[in-house]
Formats: structure tokens, sequence, C-alpha cells
């Protein structure tokens, strides 16, 4: 099958900064994708190299079988992009940039620009430089979706928008999706990501660490155990599966990898009173990618 | 901004001033050199071009001459090497340097504002009206980093003994100079709390600066009229007679003035809105699509403004050139030095088309200068992300960058046009006997040398596009020194063949060399080429 993006040993260095390392990912027709990261994982450089504004150093890009680096203009007639930093020409009006980047892009589908225009509440008879922020966002969210192109690559495209638009924005991305169109959603909030995405994609450093839908990423993922005993927690360390180990007196909570069996026959002598064992939320996990693990050099440049 | 937390104890204040003064004073230097050469040169030049007393005689002729005192202010003295130098590089340096005044200054404030990085200063421990006091103390030292070389090469070229231009007299003329540019300073940072844009804020300095010409113009046209040159900046400048009298009565209103502005200025600065501008700015505009229907279309509009502007300052350098030529062509013609010094150039007619030969390098060095602000606009464009618009859409990029250099050529072609056929108007005003064709093709003559610059400044752009306009400006501003030099001296030194301009003849004092021209415009071509070859295959770059 034709995918609607595939990246093979994808790979961007900056001077001596990796700041993308071999991606290899597949997004299907139709797909709505997160692409999570922390700032200056490699997502930004990731979407820059698809749309062919920076050169790779070493791997390909396709976007519905078109190489992404040699025909950047083919693959941009099916692409609507949405930066999440926004440099419009501070001189031309709300309106005027519309029909600009409109006539540059083709496709417009007029009626839903216009419905765009009211769902997002955008006044644009004011010249640019003169727009807020999230007035700048609204612009070119509104500019990225008219176009109804067959893949949105939208980078953090809610920074600045407030929630009643961010939940705006959420049920254009829904909308899209029914249509048929592909999302590829680089992002760091999360709820944005768990609310629309059918997969997630984890960056750190450059690299994939991971990528699988919600459910998938729980299951393989540390498992948060909480236990109260009746007699003192005995030594864990050597248990396996087990990280992340407190002990507050009498009471445990620690980290469980893979089957819980080992867990449960170390504390059966201890006589366990209460023990509640929870599913990770996408927060905890992003942060159990993040928070202990990311070592030195994890800080390249290009978010 | 790079170093901003590196003081740690330092007050956010001074960074104010001290991030100011950086930025002031790196061009401010190098627009010193630029200005102390040019003077140096006239000083130096005019003991070889004038060697005899009947000579410098001839020269007072033009005295009293009532278009050239309209154009270039009083003339005095011009049988001595002070009254020569001031007439030669006064009125030019003057206006060159409220220019640049204007700019810097409604760059650092206007311009930073407009950026949105004016409000990190303003989080510090600073107010808005202390900041303007302080970034105006920063230009302050702008000026003086102008007012230093000046100064120095001045005096340099005046210790000799065939210029004799005394230390005291060569710091008065560069305070002239920097005086100028400080009075224009001050304008422009009244002109960024006045309008709500640094684009407005510098048609605004503008406006004052043709005013105040204008003024000088009158004045200077009849003397009964005199008076009317204290009404103006420029005219107290021209007041102050550096060179030929220096009095420094007109210090008064200039200090006054720039005085004033900066207090003003400190006082709107404190009660007015960051982001808004003391005169009150429409917020709703009627959009207009004209000409927005893709990239080359977007590109005339946005270039529109700066073309005219261009367009505006060339006719009327073309028609300067014009209205004194004959004039000026009667006083050269009895000087067997100058003849000499055109002839270095390539000339080989005397008289007129000799003067006009002469100044037409002015021309092509100002219509050389028009096509970097192309280069300049094509990287600001990508630098501040404007570029990205476009890319991620169905545009290609050879495409893009050739769009604007074809606008860029375009507009070399216009420019050199209008330069020859303003000249022809002036001229055929003064019944000078000049052929409109023999002025368009002399116009047309120093369209090969922009070319260059405008490939050279694509080159740049493709390989290293931080870069692009510094080396744009700076192979102009090299070019236009080699060329005074080659004017100076006897030589066939390969350096001088380092200057496009070199590689024209001096037309229309000389008939235009088309195979150098279209050498220059060949490699300019190639070097295009080269670099949209190198943009399509590069990163693009940040600021």
């Amino acid at each position: 099958m034709e995918m609607a993006i595939r990246t093979q040993g994808l790979s961007k260095t900056f001077g001596r900064t990796r700041a993308l390392i071999s991606l290899d990912l597949a997004v299907a027709p139709g797909e709505v994708i997160g692409y999570l990261g922390p700032n200056g994982a490699g997502k930004t450089t990731t979407l820059r190299l698809l749309l062919g504004l920076i050169r790779a150093t070493a791997g390909r890009a396709e976007i519905f079988g078109t190489d992404c680096q040699e025909d950047p203009v083919a693959v941009h007639q099916r692409v609507a992009y949405v930066p999440g930093e926004v440099n419009l020409w501070p001189s031309l009006t709300g309106e005027e940039t519309l029909h600009l980047l409109g006539r540059i892009q083709g496709n417009v589908d007029e009626a839903y620009r216009d419905e765009l225009i009211e769902r997002f509440g955008f006044d644009r008879s004011k010249k640019v430089r003169t727009y807020s922020k999230g007035n700048r966002q609204k612009l070119i969210v509104i500019a990225g979706l008219m176009s109804r192109a067959d893949l949105l690559l939208l980078d953090e495209p809610t920074s600045g928008l407030d929630p009643l638009m961010e939940r705006v924005f959420r049920d254009c991305v829904r909308e899209a999706r029914e249509r048929g169109q592909t999302v590829f959603l680089s992002s760091h909030i999360l709820a944005e990501v768990e609310a629309v995405c059918d997969r997630i994609a984890i960056l750190r450093a450059g690299r994939l660490v991971e990528i699988g839908t919600l459910a998938e990423m729980r299951h393989l993922s540390a498992l948060q155990v909480d236990a109260t005993l009746d007699g003192s927690v005995p030594d864990l360390s050597r248990v396996p599966g087990v990280s992340a180990v407190q002990v507050e007196g009498n009471r445990l909570r620690c980290r469980v990898v893979g089957s819980m069996e080992p867990l449960v026959a170390a504390l059966a002598q201890a006589n366990v009173r209460h023990l509640v064992s929870t599913e990770p939320s996408l927060e905890e996990l992003f942060l159990a990618y993040y928070g202990d693990e990311s070592g030195p050099g994890a800080d390249p440049d290009g978010s | 901004m790079d170093r901003e937390n590196g003081g740690g104890e330092r007050r956010p204040a001074r960074t104010v001033a001290v991030t100011t003064a950086r930025r002031a004073a790196r061009p401010g230097a190098l627009w010193g050199i630029v200005f102390g050469a040019t003077i140096a040169a006239s000083a130096v030049s005019y003991d070889s071009a004038f060697p005899t007393a009947a000579s410098r005689i001839s020269l007072t002729r033009i005295e009293g001459n009532t278009a050239f005192e309209a154009l270039f202010g009083p003339i005095r003295r011009m049988d001595t090497v002070a009254g020569y130098t001031a007439y030669k590089s006064g009125m030019f340096l003057i206006v060159l340097a409220a220019i640049w005044g204007l700019l810097v200054a409604t760059r650092q404030l206007r311009g930073e504002e407009d950026a949105g990085r004016w409000e990190l200063f303003l989080s510090g421990r600073t107010t808005r009206g202390r900041a303007a006091f302080d970034a105006a103390l920063g230009l302050g030292v702008g000026a003086m980093a102008l007012w230093v070389p000046t100064f120095v090469l001045t005096a340099a070229a005046g210790a000799s003994s065939r210029v004799g231009i005394g230390s005291g007299a060569s710091a008065f003329l560069a305070s002239s100079v920097a005086a100028s540019a400080l009075m224009f300073m001050a304008i422009g940072i009244l002109a960024s709390q006045l309008v709500p844009t640094r684009h407005d804020a510098n048609l605004l300095g503008a406006a004052i600066l043709a005013g105040s010409y204008l003024l000088r113009m009158v004045a200077d046209a009849d003397p009964r009229l005199a008076w009317i040159r204290w009404l103006g900046p420029i005219g107290w400048i021209e007041e102050l007679r550096p060179l030929t009298g220096s009095r420094s009565l007109a210090f008064v209103p200039i200090a006054a003035l720039v005085v004033a502005c900066v207090a003003i200025s400190v006082r709107l600065a404190s009660r007015r809105d960051l982001g808004a501008s003391a005169l009150r700015a429409r917020d709703s505009y009627r959009s207009r699509t004209f000409l927005l229907r893709g990239q080359a279309g977007l590109t005339l509009r946005l270039t529109r403004p700066v073309i005219v502007a261009w367009a505006a300052v060339l006719v009327a350098t073309g028609l300067v050139f014009g209205l004194v030529v004959q004039a000026a062509g009667n006083a050269l013609a009895t000087s067997p030095g100058i003849q000499k010094v055109i002839a270095r150039l390539g000339a080989t007619s005397a008289g007129a088309a000799a003067y006009l030969g002469f100044v037409f390098v002015y021309a092509a060095a100002l219509v050389a200068i028009a096509v970097a602000s192309q280069i300049s606009a094509i990287r600001n464009e990508e630098a501040a992300g404007h570029l990205d618009n476009l890319l991620v859409r169905p545009v290609a990029r050879w495409r893009w960058l050739a769009v604007r250099l074809a606008v860029g050529a375009g507009f070399v072609l216009l420019a050199s046009v209008l330069v020859g056929a303003a000249a022809w108007v002036g001229a055929a005003s003064q019944h000078a006997s000049l052929g409109l064709g023999r002025l368009l093709e002399a116009g047309l003559n120093v369209a090969p040398p922009a070319a260059f610059v405008l490939g050279i400044g694509a080159l740049c752009f493709g390989l290293w596009p931080r870069w692009a306009i510094g080396v744009t400006y700076g192979v102009i501003v090299w070019s236009f020194l080699v060329e005074i030099l080659a004017a100076l001296v006897n030589s066939n030194h390969w350096l001088l063949d380092t200057s496009p301009f070199l590689h024209v003849t001096p037309a229309p004092a000389a008939a235009p060399d088309w195979r150098a021209g279209a050498w220059l415009v060949g490699l300019g071509s190639i070097a295009a080429l080269a670099g949209v070859v190198s943009f399509v295959r590069r990163d693009l770059a940040g600021p």
C-alpha cells in the first residue's frame, strides 16, 4: 500500500549536533498520528525534512510515494502545513494573507474557509502585525486547513490558542479524519494527542523510542504499584521487573514492567493488606521516557 | 542580545545602552571610514588636479552659481584645498550621515519593538522611558564611532603639507557630519514613538529630511532668503561652514533639537503602551488583493515601496547632475589637472561630458547600493521566516529566487535608464549639448556593475546566507574606494581590477565599452545561477 508518510533511516545533523537519528516511520493514509517529544527532541526537524526545507544528512523520506527532497513541489500539492511559530508578512491584512496563501496552495474550499473563519472567530480585516499570538495562530491554522490537503502536517498547531479554540481545533482534526485526510500532529500537549490520535510516536534526543496505539503502550510499559503491608517491606532490589522503589514505613510504591508475579511472590511473606496497580496515563508514559532516562547530550538543536 | 545574562550584576537599564551602543558603533565606525576616506581623497586629489594658481582661480567661477549652490550648498574659497574639499564632500556626506542616523535609530527602537524584543528589555529592571533614554545614549555612542574615523582620516590627510587642513578644522568637519547623524538619530527616536511601525518611522524621518533639504535649497538659491536656512536641520549644518569658516553658533539649535527630541521621546515612551504609537493608528484596513495572485505578484507588492523610493532618489540624482553640468563643465574645461583625473578613469571628452562621466561614478555606486538592498530584502525574507510560508506550498525554490533576482535585474535596468533620462532632462534645461541617446547610453552603462553586484549577492545568498548582506555591501564599498584610489594615482595595479566600476568606461565622457559590460553581466549571471543552484541544495537558514 502507498503510505502517506514513509521514512527510512532519515537523519539530520547540524554541525556536531545529531538532531534526528535514523528515523523509520510509516503512516498509513487516513491515519491520525501524534508525534511526541520534549523541546529539542527533533520534532520540527522531522517536519522540515518532510517538507524539504532542510536537506537530509542520510536516509530518505516519501510522502504519497514522492521523494520529499527530490520533488518537494509535487509533495506540497498534497500537503498542508501548520507551523507552531508563525512569521507572516506584517504589512498584509489577514484577508490578504489568506487570499495569497490560498492562491499559492490551490484547491481552496472557499465555503469551508469561511466556515473556519466563523468557527475560530477570526477578524481578517487587521494587519498581521497587529494580531496577537493567538490570532496569528488562528490565521495560519485556517490557511492550513482550508485547502483540504490529503496530508496535514501540524507542528504544535495550538500554541497560543485558548482552550475554547483548542477545542474547535480538535473538532477540525476529527472532521479531517472523517473525510479521510491523514494527520501528522507534532505536539507536547498530551491531552490533545490523547484526544485525537490513533497512534503515537515518541521521540527522544533525535531517536524514535516508541510507536504504537496508546493501549499498546500502556500494555508494554510500567504499571504503578502501591501496596500497604503488615510487616516491613522486604528487599526488592533483585526482583525482576521492579524499579523506582519508594518505601515509607510499611507502605511501598514501585513500578513494574512485565509480569507482576515476581513482585507478588516477593511480597507474599510480608502479608499484603492492600495493593493497587494503575495503568500509566499518557503523561506518565511520557515522563517515564524522559524524566529518568534523559542522559547527557539529549539536547539537540531544532526541536 | 548575545551576552544579555553574562553581566550578572549589571543593571538592566545599562544593558539597553550597552546593547544599542554595540549595534550602532560597528556600522558607525564603518561609515566613518568611508566618510573619512572620501574627504581625504578629495583633499589629497586637489593638489594634483589643480596644480596651478590659474586652474584654482578657474574653479572659483562656480562660486555664486545659483544652480550649484542650490544643490550643493554655498561654495566658498574654491581656490583652497579646504574650500574644494568642503564643496566636494560636504552636502553628500551630510545627507548620507542623516540617512544612516535615521535608519539606525528606527531599527534600534521601533524595529526592536516591532520584533517583540523590546519587551524583553522592558520586563527587566527598567521602565519604558528609561529604556528609550538609554537607547538614545547608546545611539550617541554610534555617532561618536562615526566621528572618530572621519576625524582621524581627515586629519591624517590634512597633515600633508600640500593639503594643510589642521586637526582643529578636521575635528570641526567630523563634528558637522556626526551632528547630522545625531540630529536624525534623535528624529528617528521621536518618529519611533509617534508611528506604529519602523517603516512608517522611516517615512516620517525621510519626509523631514527631504523637507529640510528643500528649505536649504530655497535659502541657497536666493541670498535674500538666506534666513530660511535657519529653519531646518540641514540648514544648520550648512551654517556651521566646516573648513570654510567653522562657525559654532549653529551647534546651539542642533543641540536643542537633539535634547528636545530625546526628552519628548522619553516622555512619550513612558506614557504610551508598548507596541502602540503616540499618533493613533487605524485599527482595520480594507483588504486589497491587488497583485496577490502568486509569488511574483507578492514580490512586486512587497518591494514596490522600496523600488519607488530608490527610483525617486535616482531621478533626483540624475536631475542634479544634469542641472549643474553646464557650469561645472565650463569650470572643468580650463583645468588640466581635473582633466587628468577624469582621463585616468578612461575619459576622452572634455567639458560637460567629462563632468558627467566623473559624477556618474556616484550614480553607478547608488544603483549598486539600490540593488544590494534587493539582496538584503531576499535574505531578510528568509531570515524572518516569511519564505517558509511560500516554500511549504507548491512553490519551487529555484523559481522563488529566480523571480526575486529577475525583479532585481529589472530594477537595475529601470534605475539606469531613469538616471540617464533624468540627467538629460536636467542638462537640456541648461541647454547643454548632450543628446538623450548619449545620456541614456551613459545611464545603461552603470547597469553592468550593478548586475555584477546582484550576481555576487545571489551567490553569497546561496552559499553563506548569513553573510550575504555584509558581503554585498562590502563589495560595493570596496569597489568605490578602489575607484577613488584609481582617480588619484597612475597605476595599473591588479588591485584596481577588483572594482567592477573600473571595468566600465566613464560614459558619457567616453564611448561605453559594451564588451566589458557584457562580461560583467555574464559573470554576474553565472554567479547568480550558481547562487540559485546552491540555494536549492542548502537548508533554509534562520536569523
